[in-house]
């Protein structure tokens, strides 16, 4: 039955045939996910944390890849319950058997205490925590606190960001055994930011102290410790112990795990991809990958939908950048905006519920540092407005395009041949955007 | 060239929602207007004089932000009360908006007291309050965005800050949302309130104007893509 429905959805091409089959399966036999995934030889996996999952998890099924498992994923947006389900009942054949060897994926922050228990996951890895579409959850502590019953309804090995406060506190959930750090030790100056406006989490879990920050990457991600002793960074397994070189186009660096160095080369750009890179590798090599292998999918896996996608329009390159949170927009901004006078850049803000309802948001990403450099900005979505409106507060000039379909017209008439542009939208405004480039170009379907 | 000085409640433990565009709107546009304008944070446990303050800004802030600060927000409530009563602009949002009332009740039956500025109390609900709102004020119709399952029940003298076209506001049923004695402020409307709603703005800034330099008058500015957000927004209450 769940089977006829998977089939009937993707019939209809609902949703690209993404959760429809979960929901009605829900219905039937509401153990039917962890009834299949009890089919996967080498178990599953899940990956969460507020940003970088969907990165992350294309980043293990390269390494797993390579080290011979056959990766079953579920794809971007479906990564509530149904989402999974989905996923399982489309890859089972008729009598519910898997070809997969191990079952991957990425767990929206809430719904991991929902999936944990059923799927009895061999590791759980959390990327960071930091304030998203704020209508969703509201509180970070919350957020946190369920993630923490989702850990400890498991006996998963837990792969933890050391340098996100908030996130290594989670090793109380699990036993100190069952932990693994992944962290960076050293970046270079002109790397590591420490350019914030709103500080998501701060404080000792212990005792509500203000934390001490001897070094910030980004947002409140950095080395700390709490002034009364009761809590600090744990040491990383897995940590970049040296960055020799970071740009636009990726970065080059050395890589620790368990004591052992690798220089490694890295495709993706940005701090934050840093932190992907480490828990992959983190997770990768405690399956028993080699470290040649996890080097070599670093060095060869490209962006994820909408992370870094390279679109070549009328001789143009649009670079599609998915904005959806404070920390995100903000290394999205520090990485490719902030310090370059000639870009031409997109920002098409929605906010139907896929985006956050509430774009208030906005205003706690520092987009004044783009006001030195003015660039050349229109911005373009539901409210689009709103976005020109914070950009007017934030010194910077920008113009209210009627369109998605113009605002892309014009950022492409105001680019050179040859030259970039950058394109950020929130989520559905990505998807809209897609579809306006698909009349214009080869664009990957999502 | 007058100075202005904003006085920041608390503003690494109540800042969340995007409240610091309040700050943000009220720089710039003292600034366009040639003001100098400067932002000082009022900490918990560190001295603060309000005596400087000519605008006093408050936010909202998650629960364990909320309790910490609390305390603290009443060793200070004799000198806010008395800069209330003096005429001083006070914008107050969410979290801050119920601690400038009687008290907040939670679900739990844990209280905080509050400072009493506004004859109002808030008890903790299951209902969560949710969405685009607009509102019908003495500064025009306002709009912005709520998320709170604090009721707010205001006494029969306190004045509301309006009347809730569209969202909920102080609890499900009075229709009424917000709070204003005097200059002092309190809403909902959560986080970059301001921006989109210049006029409320306008009256903060002169309001501090006025108490310290005798300013009648506030030169004005080209507000059309403020207004224009405002109109989407509107349109996307529910």
């Amino acid at each position: 039955m769940a089977k006829a429905a998977a089939k009937l959805s993707r019939w209809l091409g609902r949703g690209g045939g993404h959760a429809l089959p979960g929901l009605v399966a829900e219905k039937f036999d509401p153990d039917l996910a962890q009834k299949l995934a009890a089919g996967l030889p080498h178990g599953v996996i899940l990956v969460t944390g507020t940003n970088g999952k969907t990165t992350t998890t294309k980043l293990i099924a390269a390494m797993l890849e390579a080290h011979g498992e056959r990766v079953l994923t579920n794809s971007t947006g479906s990564n509530l319950k149904r989402g999974i389900t989905s996923a399982l009942i489309r890859a089972a054949d008729v009598r519910g058997r898997l070809e997969h060897t191990v079952g991957l994926f990425e767990v929206d922050e809430a719904n991991l205490r929902l999936v944990a228990p059923g799927l009895r996951p061999k590791h759980i890895v959390v990327l960071n925590l930091f304030r998203d579409q704020l209508d969703r959850y509201g509180e970070l502590d919350t957020t946190a606190a369920l993630i923490g019953q989702g850990i400890a309804a498991t006996q998963a090995k837990v792969h933890l960001n050391a340098d996100d406060p908030l996130v290594a506190s989670l090793a109380n959930a699990s036993a100190p055994e069952k932990v693994r750090y992944f962290g960076i030790e050293g970046l270079p100056a002109r790397a590591a930011t420490a350019h914030q406006t709103a500080t998501d989490s701060d404080r000792c879990p212990v005792c509500r102290e203000r934390l001490s920050f001897s070094r910030v990457f980004y947002g409140h991600v950095g080395h700390y410790r709490c002034p009364q002793g009761h809590f600090a960074r744990p040491q990383p397994q897995v940590a970049i112990t040296g960055v020799e070189e970071t740009g636009l186009t990726g970065a080059r660096f050395t890589m620790a795990v368990d004591g052992k160095r690798s220089e490694m080369t890295f495709a993706l750009p940005g701090t934050y991809n840093l932190y992907n890179a480490l828990a992959a590798a983190s997770l990768a090599t405690s399956e028993g990958v080699e470290t040649v292998k996890v080097a070599e999918a670093l060095a060869t896996t490209e962006a994820a939908f909408g992370r870094v996608e390279q679109v070549e329009v009328r001789g143009r390159k649009l670079c599609l950048l998915l904005i959806k949170n404070p920390a995100g927009f903000t290394q999205v901004l520090e990485t490719f905006l902030v310090g370059r006078p000639n870009v031409r850049v997109m920002m098409a803000v929605n906010d139907l519920d896929a985006d956050g309802r509430d774009v208030s948001w906005l205003w706690d990403v520092p987009l004044e540092a783009l006001a030195v450099t003015q660039p050349q900005i229109i911005t373009a979505g539901i409210r689009g407005a709103d976005m020109g409106l914070r950009l007017k507060y934030a010194g910077v000039e920008s113009r209210v395009a009627a369109t998605l379909e113009q605002a892309i017209e014009a950022v492409l008439e105001a680019t050179p041949q040859g030259e970039t542009a950058y394109v950020l939208p929130t989520y559905t405004a990505m998807l809209e955007v897609r579809k306006v480039l698909s009349k214009l170009t080869h664009i990957a379907e999502v | 060239m007058s100075k202005v000085t904003i006085a920041h409640l608390y503003p690494r433990d109540m800042n969340i929602y995007g409240d610091l565009g309040n700050i943000i709107c009220l720089t710039r546009r003292l600034r366009w207007r040639g003001n100098e304008v400067a932002v000082k944070p009022v900490e918990i446990g560190r001295p603060f004089d309000f005596a400087e303050a000519d605008l006093v800004f408050g936010g909202g802030g998650q629960d364990s932000g909320q309790l910490i600060m609390g305390a603290d927000l009443v060793k200070r409530g004799e000198e806010l009360r008395q800069l209330a009563a003096d005429g001083a602009p006070i914008l107050t949002i969410c979290g801050m908006y119920q601690l400038f009332g009687r008290g907040f009740t939670t679900m739990e039956g844990q209280e905080i007291t509050g400072i009493d500025v506004f004859r109002a109390s808030t008890v903790g609900g299951r209902v969560r309050m949710i969405g685009n709102i607009v509102v019908d004020s003495p500064f025009g119709r306002l709009v912005g965005f709520e998320n709170h399952s604090g009721q707010t029940i205001l006494e029969p003298e306190q004045a509301p800050l309006g009347k809730v076209k569209k969202g909920f506001g102080n609890d499900p049923q009075s229709r009424r949302e917000g709070a204003v004695t005097g200059n002092v402020i309190g809403t909902y409307m959560h986080g970059p309130v301001l921006p989109k709603n210049p006029r409320l703005a306008d009256h903060l800034i002169l309001a501090a104007l006025k108490r310290r330099y005798g300013v009648t008058e506030l030169e004005p500015l080209d507000d059309a893509l403020e207004l224009g957000a405002a109109k989407v927004a509107m349109g996307r209450a529910q």
